[in-house]
């Protein structure tokens, strides 16, 4: 994988009237990467994929597509052309038909695949004169998906893409993202509040949570890092406070004191035995558990 | 063949395609030389990432179970990697079976053997951790 | 493509106005006889005085030719009026009203910058507004020798003109309300109410009459002088360029 940074955002911060959308996130997207942007409702993701492609501006910090600005419009115009979007509601034009939106869009993009697009249509099975709001929800993302997949784009942006969908149209959606991604001429980056899905395909991972990116890297660095360390004691567990770097959380109950690290779980594990416990346990997490352990009890 | 690798489980997912690649050449489901199949098609019919599919691939190699020929594909190695999996399958399954019931003669219920082989599992993948890519 | 979207987006209302007008211009001609009738009854009625008396004997004065009469039922009234109010309907629309629903953030993932999504929006009201006031004054032309008259092209071409260009400045003015506000009537209704005092100022301060929009749009002044109206139609040329300027810099600074 290349060490290019296809999306490279630092420090950006965005209010809405009296809410922090966004407080100081920084991000770091490589190429050719598909990359899992994971946060709760309201965590931030829509507004930094809006920041992006230009469609909001940040208050403060910086946001880099292809190494271009994404708060200068013109400079916005020229990612745009390079970039795929598909939002949360997979917003199309109710009032034309299937076949109109893809000319339509095909209008834009020189590197248009009409080969693709016609594969899409016949595999997605889209209806070719039905208007854009006689379309159910999985057939509407279908079409969003073929639209962006057929741009020739380097960047693929989405926006929670399986939300609504049955499991079987989930499927195909996430399968076509894995055969967009060709060595490091493509990347994608998705945003989810569903785990299992970034499990499955990301190889990249952010946690964001209240505007903020608390988790990062690559997934499985991610998860050999974090692990569970319980320590059991004779009499109360102790209240400590660790020396060693890397403990996110510590929490006592009764004679056990567990503690959720970051990285380095053998220095806490060192520490820990000198406060004599009964016996230590190391577990590894799963993402699923590293994401509620994260954002549950932030500060 | 090969099976949808679940990630709730807790192991990488390349762990899981790596093991079912070795059970299949265990159980003679792939022979030496065959081909498996390629990396992308793989990654498109598991839905995962390609790099987990190159990733699993990769130690495979490193194991000596596979071979990647440039341009050609994965192939089964030769040798006799089949027979020696299956004699050290069975040495290791007597040696689980030796410790299952020695822990329970203890008076330890199951559930805490199982923690404690993941837990002795975890805590030996972070100390090999810097040699696995 | 972005033409033919914008198209798809004001087809109807530009049909319906088209259709609507026509049928109306028909009214005109064949309700000439009537009203020729009425004239000189008009004229009594208008002696008795008062600010009505005036305005009906002003109106029985110019309706005694043709000519003025088409000017009076149609320039002046019908066609200014109906046509004011499709400038008000088709300035409405554009990116702020499409919002999450209605294919905003589709339209704003492209590689077009607002600038052109608006110059689009408004070259597209502004061309079927042209249509609107030029072609359904031709049918005048074309029927009024069934009733055994005729009315100048020429004619058709100056008024329509007037029109045009000074009620272009109430679509720019919608364009513009449009882009502050998110939601479908609120635009055209303000730009109503401010059209709507507008024209009642001409009577607080009689030195504005000459460029109060009514009077400019319906080319008052060339059906009585022969003069074009020029300090109004000024005057409407410059506040549409200032109002889709200020309505692309709206469109720029929004966040979507």
């Amino acid at each position: 994988m290349a060490d290019r940074l296809t999306i490279d955002a630092t420090d950006l911060r965005k209010r809405y009237g009296a809410v922090d959308a966004l407080c100081g996130l920084a991000l770091g997207v490589p190429a050719g990467s598909i990359y899992g942007f994971l946060g709760r409702n309201g965590a931030g993701k829509t507004t930094t994929l809006k920041v992006l492609l230009g469609m909001a501006r940040p208050d403060a910090g910086e946001a880099r597509v292809f190494g271009l600005d994404a708060t200068k419009e013109a400079a916005s115009v020229d990612i745009r052309r390079r970039t795929a979007f598909v939002s949360e509601e997979k917003d199309l034009y109710d009032y034309m038909t299937v076949d109109e939106m893809i000319h339509f869009t095909s209008s834009f993009y020189p590197r248009w695949r009409k080969d693709l697009a016609a594969r899409y249509r016949r595999t997605f099975d889209l209806p070719g004169d039905r208007k854009g709001k006689a379309l159910s929800r999985g057939t509407r993302t279908k079409l969003a998906l073929l639209l962006a997949l057929c741009r020739g784009a380097e960047l693929l942006i989405l926006d929670e893409p399986t939300s609504g969908l049955d499991p079987a149209v989930s499927e195909e959606v996430l399968q076509a993202l894995v055969s967009y991604v060709d060595s490091a001429e493509t990347t994608v980056f998705f945003s989810s509040h569903q785990i299992a899905e970034v499990d499955q395909i990301a190889d990249h991972v952010t946690i964001v949570d209240r505007g903020r990116a608390i988790v990062q890297g690559a997934l499985d660095d991610v998860r050999a890092r974090y692990r569970s360390i319980q320590l059991v004691f004779d009499g109360d567990a102790p209240a400590v406070t660790f020396r060693a770097p890397g403990v996110v959380r510590a929490w006592r109950e009764h004679r056990v004191l567990t503690v959720l690290s970051s990285a380095g779980a053998d220095e806490i594990v060192d520490e820990a035995r000198g406060l004599n416990p009964v016996s230590v346990t190391v577990t590894p997490l799963t993402l699923k558990d590293i994401f509620l352990e994260t954002v549950m009890k932030e500060k | 063949m090969i099976f949808r690798p679940n990630p709730a489980l807790g192991v990488p997912i390349y762990l899981q395609l790596m093991e079912q690649v070795k059970h299949a050449v265990e159980t003679g489901a792939l022979r030496a030389g065959e081909q498996l199949p390629g990396i992308r098609p793989l990654a498109e019919q598991l839905v995962i990432n390609p790099n987990t599919v190159a990733k699993a691939y990769r130690e495979l190699e490193h194991e000596g179970i596979i071979e990647l020929r440039h341009g050609a594909g994965a192939f089964v190695a030769a040798g006799a990697r089949t027979k020696d999996l299956a004699d050290r399958v069975r040495a290791g399954q007597a040696a689980v079976r030796q410790m299952v019931e020695r822990l329970r003669a203890r008076g330890l219920s199951d559930d805490e053997i199982r923690r404690f082989v993941e837990a002795e599992l975890a805590g030996l993948n972070q100390a090999t951790g810097g040699r696995r890519g | 493509m972005l033409w033919y979207k914008a198209w798809l987006e004001t087809r109807s209302r530009f049909v319906i106005g088209l259709a609507l007008l026509f049928v109306m211009a028909c009214g005109v001609v064949f309700t000439y006889r009537t009203v020729q009738e009425l004239i000189p009854l008009a004229s009594s009625l208008g002696q008795s005085g008062g600010a009505l008396g005036r305005l009906v004997s002003e109106s029985a004065a110019i309706e005694s030719t043709y000519r003025g009469y088409v000017w009076w039922q149609w320039f002046r009234q019908n066609l200014c009026q109906t046509w004011t109010l499709f400038a008000l309907l088709l300035g409405t629309g554009g990116l702020t009203l499409q919002g999450t629903r209605g294919g905003a953030l589709y339209t704003l993932s492209l590689p077009t910058s607002r600038t052109r999504l608006l110059a689009v929006r408004a070259g597209t009201g502004l061309a079927e507004l042209a249509v609107l006031a030029f072609i359904p004054s031709i049918v005048i032309t074309l029927l009024s020798p069934t009733i055994g008259q005729s009315y100048s092209v020429g004619d058709v071409l100056v008024h329509g003109l007037c029109l045009f260009v000074a009620g272009a400045a109430v679509f720019c003015l919608t364009v513009f309300f449009s882009t502050q506000f998110a939601d479908a009537w609120s635009p055209a209704l303000l730009a109503l109410i401010v059209v709507v005092v507008q024209s009642a100022a001409e009577f607080v301060l009689p030195t504005l009459r000459p460029y109060t929009l009514f009077r400019t749009m319906s080319g008052e002044s060339y059906l009585l002088d022969g003069a074009l109206p020029w300090a109004g139609l000024l005057v409407s040329v410059t506040a549409s360029a200032v109002l889709l300027l200020a309505a692309d810099r709206n469109l720029r600074r929004r966040d979507f």
